[in-house]
């Protein structure tokens, strides 16, 4: 390939970093907080992804919702889904060797998609609800990657909003400091871990139908968020909240960088690259060990 | 092992070695399939079962060992015999060239790393083109020699199970047990912890290798998406958890009745199939996280090299 870079270019690719950016940052804060309460990589995160931007389309195609308007019901919806899917079968895995949890919540996401693929077939599904972009100088900003980056970065400020200042929000984040001294000091530790799954799940939701409005939706369009959301948190450090912010923000812009001078094929192995670099050099993520 | 144990088992090797004799074209194609399980199977126990790092990308060996033999077959003309043993040495060094690194994360985050290097793998797969056909995927010439291959496959199987039971009775495979159980007390101990992961690895690695290069051979093509499923590392898993993770014949068992009850679903219920491939993952997690041989070992003082 010889195509000259030119600054717009950079700044365009930066633009669209932090865009995608900040949806990274909340679809891996969910991800995150599974694995700082429970030690839980949920596997299913992705696949939960999938069930909200489908709980969009339908609420969109069969009422005619706003997509946006959607947000909330999807995120209610995943609540009750995460809520249910820790009461029943995860809970069973909390303390079990990381090879049960990887493979139970895999099971779980493999019986989604399908369970996805048979309920509602394979095709592509689009929201056309918003194309188009605005122009501003030389920058496009896409109009519905603008208004995701919005709703992102609000729901993502009102998470990390919620367990500073609250005081479920500080149970969970008691648990995941210490779960033995969490129960020491009272909090029902059980039910940290169904709040804690119901809450990843309904941002995942989210992400879910943010993305429906950008992209066509598919079954197995989740699995790939899952991997997208374990690099994050390892970039910014696993079981360390903020550092979720970052690694959003850094995968976002190392995604748009590498599709720039590489092809989109090799972005993958540069990401996988970076995981493994990271993971040796700095296992503690790029903030360094500061839990919560 | 006890005469009449030895008995039954020479018996059914006799009987599998006679069965291309007399076996129609599906019967065959199904034992060569149910050994492919039984090496995977087998080689996943090596590294995970017996230093319980969890590989979660094993099938990115079978992919190496497919795509090597498959590009020195269709392109350098080697005869499938020695691409394969080609393909073998291949995986091995793939696993001394990732487990340098790799075998040195903790927990989950080898878990990733392995199932990272197969998207990579299949990532790397489809762009060089020019010699792998990208998502084209690569033809070998025809040729039939599903009998050879049968028996090539068997042989593989064969070899994987004796090894196990050699590592497993040896200090080796102690060492490894105690790595399991507790890394820091081994190293303690006074066992070179990483020496030991990165030759069970390599060890682990080989039978994948060969069995994806069979398979490659097998099939006459292959393609990145057919050589890289995790589903295939993910059955191996639930394989051995089911027959008994750290035993000899956990694993044989596992596969075997794990892919008879699959060939049963497959043929009536196609649709639904994943959905009960998920169903049995996770009763096999809840229900028997130490397999069936891990209960009989349990309940009955099996011997340990069971």
């Amino acid at each position: 390939m010889n195509i000259v870079i030119t600054p717009a270019m950079i700044g365009q690719v930066i633009i669209s970093g932090i865009l995608s950016g900040v949806l990274y940052s909340m679809v891996a804060l969910g991800l995150a907080l599974i694995f700082g309460v429970m030690r839980i990589i949920n596997v299913a995160h992705g696949p939960l992804l999938m069930l909200g931007a489908y709980t969009t389309f339908f609420l969109y195609s069969a009422f005619g919702l706003n997509p946006y308007l959607t947000v909330p019901i999807s995120m209610a919806v995943l609540f009750v889904a995460g809520v249910v899917l820790e009461r029943t079968l995860v809970f069973r895995v909390v303390d079990a060797p990381e090879l049960s949890s990887l493979l139970l919540t895999f099971g779980i996401s493999i019986a989604l998609v399908n369970g996805a693929q048979l309920a509602f077939t394979s095709d592509l599904r689009a929201v056309e609800y918003i194309t188009g972009s605005w122009v501003l100088g030389p920058f496009a900003f896409s109009k519905s990657r603008v208004i995701a980056f919005v709703f992102a970065g609000f729901l993502t400020g009102g998470a990390f909003l919620f367990l500073r200042s609250t005081r479920l929000g500080k149970a969970i984040r008691a648990t995941s400091q210490s779960r033995e001294v969490a129960m020491v000091c009272g909090i029902d530790v059980g039910k940290i871990h169904r709040l804690t799954f119901g809450l990843a799940s309904a941002l995942a939701a989210a992400g879910g139908a943010l993305i429906s409005v950008i992209v066509a939706i598919q079954p197995e369009m989740g699995q790939i968020w899952t991997f997208k959301s374990f690099l994050v948190i390892v970039l910014g450090g696993a079981g360390n909240y903020p550092g979720a912010l970052l690694g959003g923000m850094l995968l976002g812009l190392i995604e748009q960088l590498a599709s720039l001078f590489l092809t989109t094929q090799l972005s993958e192995v540069v990401a996988y690259v970076l995981l493994v670099l990271v993971l040796l050099v700095r296992p503690t993520g790029l903030l360094g060990g500061r839990q919560t | 092992m006890r005469p009449a144990v030895l008995a039954a088992l020479v018996l059914v090797l006799v009987a599998l070695a006679c069965y291309p004799a007399v076996g129609t074209g599906y019967g065959l194609r199904s034992v060569l399939q149910a050994f492919m399980w039984i090496a995977l199977a087998g080689s996943w126990n090596l590294i995970s079962g017996l230093t319980g790092y969890v590989s979660f990308g094993h099938v990115a060996f079978f992919g190496a060992g497919a795509y090597t033999a498959g590009i020195l077959i269709a392109s350098a003309g080697w005869s499938w015999p020695i691409a394969t043993l080609a393909a073998g040495a291949a995986a091995g060094v793939l696993a001394l060239a990732i487990g340098g690194p790799c075998l040195r994360l903790k927990g989950p985050y080898f878990a990733i790393a392995m199932l990272g290097l197969n998207e990579v793998l299949r990532a790397l797969v489809s762009y060089f083109e020019g010699l792998t056909g990208g998502g084209n995927g690569l033809s070998m010439p025809t040729l039939d020699a599903t009998v050879p291959i049968y028996y090539a496959m068997g042989v593989t199987a064969l070899a994987v199970t004796f090894g196990a039971r050699l590592i497993i009775g040896s200090r080796f495979g102690l060492r490894l047990m105690t790595i399991r159980e507790d890394e820091v007390a081994a190293e303690a101990m006074g066992i070179p912890t990483f020496r030991h992961k990165l030759v069970a690895f390599l060890l682990s690695a080989i039978g994948p290798g060969i069995a994806g290069a069979l398979t490659a051979r097998d099939q006459g093509y292959i393609e990145p998406l057919s050589v890289f499923p995790l589903a295939t590392t993910i059955t191996m898993i639930v394989m051995t958890l089911f027959g008994g993770k750290g035993t000899v014949w956990g694993p044989v068992l596992g596969a075997v009745v794990l892919f008879v009850a699959q060939e049963m679903v497959w043929a009536r219920y196609p649709y639904i199939h994943p959905l009960l491939f998920g169903a049995i993952i996770v009763a096999v997690v809840l229900a028997m996280p130490r397999g069936i041989l891990g209960l009989l070992q349990l309940k009955y003082r099996l011997p340990r090299t069971v």
